[in-house]
């Protein structure tokens, strides 16, 4: 049985790897040979069989292959229909988790816990189905961890470094930068930002813009008209922004699906470049965010560690080299780290000191006794960057008189406007009646290694509470008796 | 200072307790019911990427990168937004955060 396994369930690619005896990490193929797996998932018509991998990403029919469900696995209401069965995002990543079990367990033994790795900003809910995702595929979550924390054990690992790290990962979908201190084998993180849907397959997609207006000036019309046929030539834009990589400027022939005839595409990497340069200043942005955040100066930073394959891209570099002053430098492979990462810490997670990736609290009335002013805004409890397992309390007074329902917000979020942070639930707490306003509420939140939060609301008069795991409703969020049903189902299931 | 526990559906008033549980089981909705009465969400919002990030040109370089990280943060997080509105109108403001940097302080 393989002891310390970590997954990367990543957008585009996940990956395996497992602990071996000498205690360095390693990333487990699967039955294709791949070290990697592109996370797609076919449904094929003919057969009652669901193809997991390459094979899902260069054939079947676009309508039957399901690229990128992780985007979707914060979205409660995102299902996919196929032949009439609705799948929700925790079952299709479910059937990627099962091909990597399936296919990695035949080498390094039988796999039955693992930590499984997220972006630093995955919300409750994504963290959540993603564990979901596990269990169906027949798996415990030991842990989950943010992904560029993983990055950095085992960059840490491998490079033997101390100092301040900045990890910056550019994986296909998510963009994340993790600060953290190294000594020894001591790992503390210090903050973790992120941005949801800036990555490589943006990239890919300004790419396409770009075939798609050559073709068009020089045919007049459009390369394409289906979603089988866009999906090729996403295939070939993301070929030549690897070339971009390496070369200076890349040709390339297309045609579209209609006898159009064949454009020539000419692109060079100083083009490339200047179609992503927005993108590329909003990881600026983030990257200063990260720093701000910690009150940390570009010169506080030891190491800048590229992770993710979008880090290839010459100016990802150069960027941070401008920005830092010193060369940043790849853990190996950047697109296996994670995983790797992930196996290492499924053995060290003891000596790994996390941190909040969010702020928690609730929304009050603040009233400034000096100013007279009072304004709606979002109290904060736990603080982002708090490191964890944590609980804070805050009292806080009721606003009329006999109330009878104390109801309290969980809020995720910095700011303190109400309009820019979320609402992620409620606990509704009946007290005893013919009380006068200004009744004492003591609001405590829980904040536990998997990032998973807590409420409980106790009033102090009363001794009454009521305590809360965050919790979602919504058409693709599983009941525990629907997923154990959909486990049965899908554990009989024939993945390839 | 003191705080005093507010319901966000109590402030904005109008639902019956049973309503307002099913709003709050739901992730996002409660603060969409807020993000109805948020600048960005208003036809007549401005339109310059000056005015959409509110510079003024009184302000000097280091109140304008401040302004600007802080709108940043705001709508990077927005960008996650369940919601595909509130996604839209982020993306927005974020092009014209990029497009204010690059004109304040140049292109990266």
């Amino acid at each position: 049985m393989a002891e310390y396994v970590g997954i990367d369930l990543g957008t585009t690619l996940s990956g395996l790897a497992y602990l071996k005896p000498d205690g360095n990490p390693e990333i487990v193929p699967n039955s294709d040979g791949e070290r990697l797996t592109p996370s797609v998932v076919f449904f094929d018509s003919h057969e009652d069989v669901k193809l997991v991998g390459s094979a899902a990403r260069d054939g079947g029919e676009p309508d039957r292959t399901i690229f990128q469900i992780k985007r979707y696995m914060d979205d409660p209401e995102h299902l996919v229909d196929i032949d009439g069965k609705k799948w929700t995002p925790a079952e299709i990543s479910a059937l990627i988790l099962s091909k990597l079990k399936r296919d990695c367990s035949k080498i390094c033994g039988d796999i039955t816990e693992v930590v499984i790795t997220v972006p630093a900003n995955f919300n409750e809910l994504a963290r959540k189905s993603t564990i979901a995702a596990a269990e169906m595929a027949g798996m415990t979550v030991k842990r989950l961890v943010n992904e560029p924390t993983a990055a950095a054990v085992y960059y840490a690992h491998s490079q033997g470094v101390k100092g301040r790290v900045l990890v910056f990962d550019l994986g296909g979908g998510t963009l994340d930068t993790t600060i953290l201190e190294v000594a020894g084998d001591q790992i503390k993180i210090l903050t973790s930002e992120g941005a949801r849907h800036l990555g490589g397959s943006n990239f890919d997609d300004i790419l396409l813009e770009a075939y798609a207006e050559q073709y068009r000036k020089q045919t007049g019309t459009a390369l394409y008209t289906d979603e089988r046929h866009r999906r090729r030539v996403l295939q070939a834009t993301e070929d030549a922004k690897k070339m971009l990589s390496k070369l200076q400027r890349v040709n390339d022939t297309v045609a579209n699906d209609q006898n159009s005839g064949i454009a020539r595409i000419d692109l060079t990497r100083v083009e490339f470049e200047a179609m992503i340069r927005h993108m590329l200043t909003r990881t600026v942005f983030l990257v200063e965010q990260a720093m701000d955040s910690v009150n940390l100066k570009p010169s506080d930073i030891d190491h800048v560690v590229l992770v993710g394959g979008s880090t290839r891209i010459p100016k990802v570099k150069q960027l941070l080299e401008k920005m830092f002053g010193k060369t940043p430098k790849s853990c190996g492979n950047v697109d296996e780290c994670v995983a790797l990462g992930a196996a290492l810490f499924a053995k060290k997670s003891a000596k790994i000191q996390e941190v909040c990736n969010a702020s928690y609290g609730t929304l009050a009335m603040i009233y400034n006794a000096k100013t007279g002013e009072e304004k709606l805004a979002n109290s904060i409890v736990i603080p982002k960057n708090t490191p964890i397992p944590c609980s804070r309390s805050q009292v806080y007074q009721t606003s009329e008189d006999n109330e009878r329902v104390i109801e309290v917000d969980i809020t995720q979020g910095e700011d303190e406007d109400a309009k820019f942070i979320d609402v992620i639930g409620r606990i509704t707490l009946e007290v005893p009646p013919n009380r006068p306003k200004g009744c004492e509420i003591a609001v405590t939140f829980s904040y536990d290694e998997n990032q998973r939060v807590r409420a409980l609301v106790v009033d102090k008069q009363s001794g009454r509470s009521k305590e809360v795991a965050v919790s979602y409703k919504g058409a693709g969020v599983l009941s525990p008796e629907e997923l154990k049903r959909r486990s049965a189902h899908l554990r009989a299931m024939r993945i390839e | 200072m003191f705080k005093i526990l507010k319901s966000l559906s109590n402030s904005l008033g109008g639902k019956s307790a049973a309503k307002k549980q099913a709003a709050a089981a739901k992730p996002g909705s409660l603060l969409d019911k807020v993000n109805k009465g948020a600048p960005v969400a208003k036809p007549e919002a401005p339109k310059t990427p000056e005015e959409l990030c509110g510079l003024d040109p009184k302000m000097d370089k280091d109140q304008v990168l401040a302004q600007l990280k802080l709108l940043f943060r705001r709508y990077n997080r927005s960008a996650s937004s369940l919601d595909a509105q509130t996604r839209h109108q982020a993306e927005k403001m974020l092009d014209a955060i990029v497009q204010m940097r690059e004109k304040h302080f140049g292109e990266i």
